[in-house]
């Protein structure tokens, strides 16, 4: 299994290196993924500075991942490209992409550059991971799995897919990407000119939701949002390792977590630490999850959101109750194209709160009050009232005459 | 592509049957809507089979097309019920299926020949994407709402794909399908369709980081909440740049929405037609309709520039309704009488508005007002059936409105 973490700078780079070797770690199993601020989200990166890190890298010998992970209009998207095309590709063992743009465009310009697909948004089936797979071919190197995928579907796909996978073992859970400046328009008067090269940072709490202190971040690519607690899998790595998950990904960027690394890096490569994820709990500034590992359940409200005895069933549906005049009569619309009303038919009921009422049609009528045999689609009719019935009730033909 | 006389389709919302049949009646070239699953918006009523039938039947019998959104990121159990809805659509002769996750697209073309749209929940937002979505086989691209009217036009220009945009409506303030607020904060997947609109919540923004924080350590905004679009004024723009579809936001709004964008935009591009230009009287009028459904205040986003921090509804509230939407007429009896679905209560003396599907505003002073059985009342409920005088040039599911407050500017005078 490989280990893939961030390093923001030179410092980074070389304290993870150091704290590989002391730790006797073949550096083949490390990734570092860097970026710059015009690629990366959230790095804060020159192009000099990127520089200044593949070269520091000469010596330390670490794989490198550039990552280009931005989502950029047209516009932006040319940026990009032109700044990518100014570095030196040949020191990364593979690019980190996001936006089908980027994918295309590496795919087109650099064939012989791995690509390590970033699936974190969405691609929760098989099918659409094997495409993805197939589209890149030998030029895949690994596919970057959403944390949205239970644990069931880990195994399922480390033991099928064709392709690598990675997933997040540690780190922020993104929750909102957007690339409009959201942040800065409440703080303008009091942004100098030098932090608007850095990411705006802040904290935001709604009294309509149970959950307080989404940490927030603006920077030139608009503004994102994470979740109030982290996600941590570090009890189970094994587990990981035994599904053949190829990589995991610690992403130790921010609130300081950098200082676990030496654990992490030990914990993953080394020693399976039964007692680490207590240790950790204890000492990160906020709550740990396991976000949807062990299930996901996030369809199962869906039947809640809107009262199902007011939707149509089409089997043996006539239409639907559109007004009730008490102790004169109650109307209907008819709107099936199928089925007709007529006199001596029986209907069922179903009113809103769920009661049923069956009732003999004796009488039909139109709205100018003349009789009628048979009504159909389109067609507006009155039958005599019937207590309990209100307006949506929805008409079923129960028995045909 | 463009000429004087050629103008883009209007894809109008239809989250209900009734809501199509306003939609295609008050002029859009073309609906989109949902099953019972594998849209996004799980709240709306959606179609059952055969609504679906009907609906499609309806839009093709008056030459509109019908698009069914598939657009959730259907995970691998979602996915196995997919075929047998595919089967329906087959059958029905949809005329595209918008979708946006490559698995659904995938199992699409393993079972149907049915033609397929992008989702603007994909966020294609530009060229080299759209170039990876065609291999893929997507003939059109329903853009990033990120995306200028210039860059569409180069998208267009460059890959030869059928291009749609978002001309009116609410717009996620996120990149969409980049949003799972939902997911982890309320349980629900926002992007299978239960988005509980996070974004529209006011936050308290704690700011930190070393910025100086003066006298307020927390400023409480609707920070992540957009104003909604209107592209009223950018109709020449998206003719210009050759854009194939105008899409409308909104299944869950009401047929009231539904009628009066269809009617507003629809009667743009009727005008186009014969004159070619926008150049009237009319776009003020047009603007007007529009400041008549509930709305926030509207922006034009990023069809122009990226949109900035003006695009940004700092409220709470939609604008107060210089309008409320009075009814549906369900029956006409010439000379006799109009038989209205009730939406907000009206009294006899007012003077309601009818609005045609083509043409002006109907103005209908009613004297009075009955039930069905013929009791005279004194004030029509919501959500009962009335008949009031007849008027004529009314028509089964026009919409009646009311005027319940003065314009500003009329206010003033």
């Amino acid at each position: 299994m490989k280990f893939v973490t961030y390093a923001e700078n030179s410092e980074q780079l070389k304290k993870i290196h150091k704290e590989a070797s002391s730790l006797n770690i073949d550096l083949n199993k490390l990734e570092v993924i860097v970026g710059t601020n015009s690629l990366s989200r959230f790095s804060e990166n020159s192009f000099s500075d990127l520089m200044e890190m593949i070269s520091l890298n000469q010596t330390l010998k670490l794989p490198l991942l550039l990552e280009w992970d931005i989502l950029a209009q047209e516009n932006r998207f040319k940026n990009s490209t032109e700044e990518l095309l100014k570095l030196p590709l040949h020191e990364f063992i593979a690019i980190r992409l996001q936006d089908p743009g980027a994918v295309n465009f590496i795919k087109s310009h650099f064939p012989w550059l791995k690509i390590q697909l970033i699936l974190e948004n969405g691609n929760h089936n098989f099918e659409g991971l094997c495409r993805w797979s197939d589209f890149l071919g030998e030029q895949l190197d690994r596919l970057i799995l959403s944390n949205e995928l239970s644990r069931e579907h880990l195994v399922k796909y480390s033991q099928s897919l064709k392709a690598k996978i990675e997933v997040l073992a540690f780190g922020r859970i993104l929750l909102f990407y957007s690339p409009r400046l959201l942040l800065s328009p409440l703080k303008k008067s009091e942004i100098s000119e030098n932090l608007k090269a850095k990411n705006l940072e802040a904290y935001g709490t709604s009294e309509e939701s149970p959950h307080s202190g989404f940490p927030l971040i603006e920077n030139a690519h608009g503004t994102f949002m994470f979740n109030v607690k982290d996600l941590s899998l570090i009890e189970h790595i094994n587990e990981l390792k035994e599904m053949n998950v190829e990589a995991v990904r610690f992403d130790l960027r921010f609130d300081n977590s950098l200082i676990f690394l030496e654990k992490f890096l030990s914990h993953a490569l080394v020693k399976d630490e039964v007692t680490l994820g207590s240790e950790i709990k204890s000492k990160h500034p906020r709550a740990l999850i396991k976000g949807f590992y062990n299930v996901n359940k996030s369809d199962v409200l869906f039947p809640k959101l809107k009262n199902s005895r007011i939707q149509r069933f089409d089997t043996h549906y006539l239409g639907e109750v559109i007004d009730v005049e008490r102790d004169e009569q109650i109307t209907l619309m008819i709107k099936s194209e199928d089925l007709c009303l007529n006199i001596g038919d029986s209907i069922r009921l179903v009113t809103p709160e769920g009661k049923i009422k069956i009732s003999f049609i004796k009488e039909l009528k139109n709205i100018s009050k003349e009789n009628l045999n048979k009504v159909s689609r389109d067609e507006i009719c009155t039958i005599p009232y019937l207590s309990g019935i209100v307006a949506k009730t929805q008409v079923y033909l129960e028995q045909k005459t | 592509m463009t000429n004087s006389n050629w103008t883009p389709e209007i894809l109008a919302p239809a989250g209900s049957l009734e809501k199509l049949k306003v939609s295609v009646l008050y002029g859009a070239n073309a609906v989109y809507l949902g099953g019972q699953k594998f849209g996004l918006r799980q709240a709306s009523d959606n179609f059952s089979a055969q609504e679906l039938r009907e609906g499609v039947q309806f839009a093709h019998s008056r030459g509109a097309h019908v698009y069914v959104v598939l657009n959730s990121f259907l995970h691998d159990k979602d996915l196995e019920e997919l075929p047998e809805f595919l089967s329906l659509l087959i059958e029905l002769q949809v005329d595209a299926v918008i979708v946006s996750d490559l698995g659904v697209i995938t199992t699409i073309q393993k079972h149907s020949n049915l033609v397929i749209h992008l989702s603007t929940q994909a966020s294609c937002l530009n060229i080299e994407s759209a170039k990876l979505w065609k291999k893929m086989g997507v003939t059109r691209i329903v853009l990033g709402r990120e995306v200028t009217i210039k860059e569409a036009s180069l998208i267009k220009k460059e890959t030869g794909l059928e291009i749609e945009m978002f001309v009116h409506g609410s717009m996620c303030m996120s990149f969409s399908g980049n949003c799972v607020i939902s997911n982890y904060t309320q349980g629900r997947d926002s992007n299978r369709g239960g988005c509980a609109h996070s974004c529209r919540f006011e936050y308290s923004i704690d700011f930190q980081n070393g910025i100086p924080s003066h006298n307020e350590a927390q400023k409480k905004a609707f920070f992540m909440s957009s104003k909604d679009l209107e592209g009223i004024r950018m109709l020449s723009e998206f003719i210009e740049a050759g854009i194939d579809s105008l899409k409308v936001e909104g299944r869950n709004k009401s047929h009231y929405y539904a009628g009066t964008v269809s009617k507003v935009y629809s009667e743009a591009m009727r005008f186009y037609k014969t004159h070619g230009h926008f150049l009237s009287d009319d776009l003020f009028k047009w603007e007007s309709e529009l400041r008549k459904i509930s709305h926030r205040d509207y922006t034009s986003g990023s069809l122009e520039n990226y949109a900035d921090e003006t695009s940004i509804y700092n409220e709470r509230d939609q604008e107060d309704n210089e309008y409320v939407v009075s009814g549906v007429v369900l029956e006409v009896k010439e000379s006799d009488y109009l038989l209205i679905e009730v939406r907000s209560a009206f009294y006899p003396g007012e003077t309601l508005e009818i609005m045609p599907f083509v043409g002006e505003i109907l103005e209908h002073k009613i004297p009075s007002i009955q039930t069905i059985s013929g009791t005279l009342i004194e004030k029509s409920k919501p959500g009962s059936v009335v008949k009031i005088d007849y008027m004529a040039g009314a028509e089964k599911y026009n919409l009646i409105r009311k005027k319940i407050k003065a314009m500003p500017l009329e206010a003033a005078l």
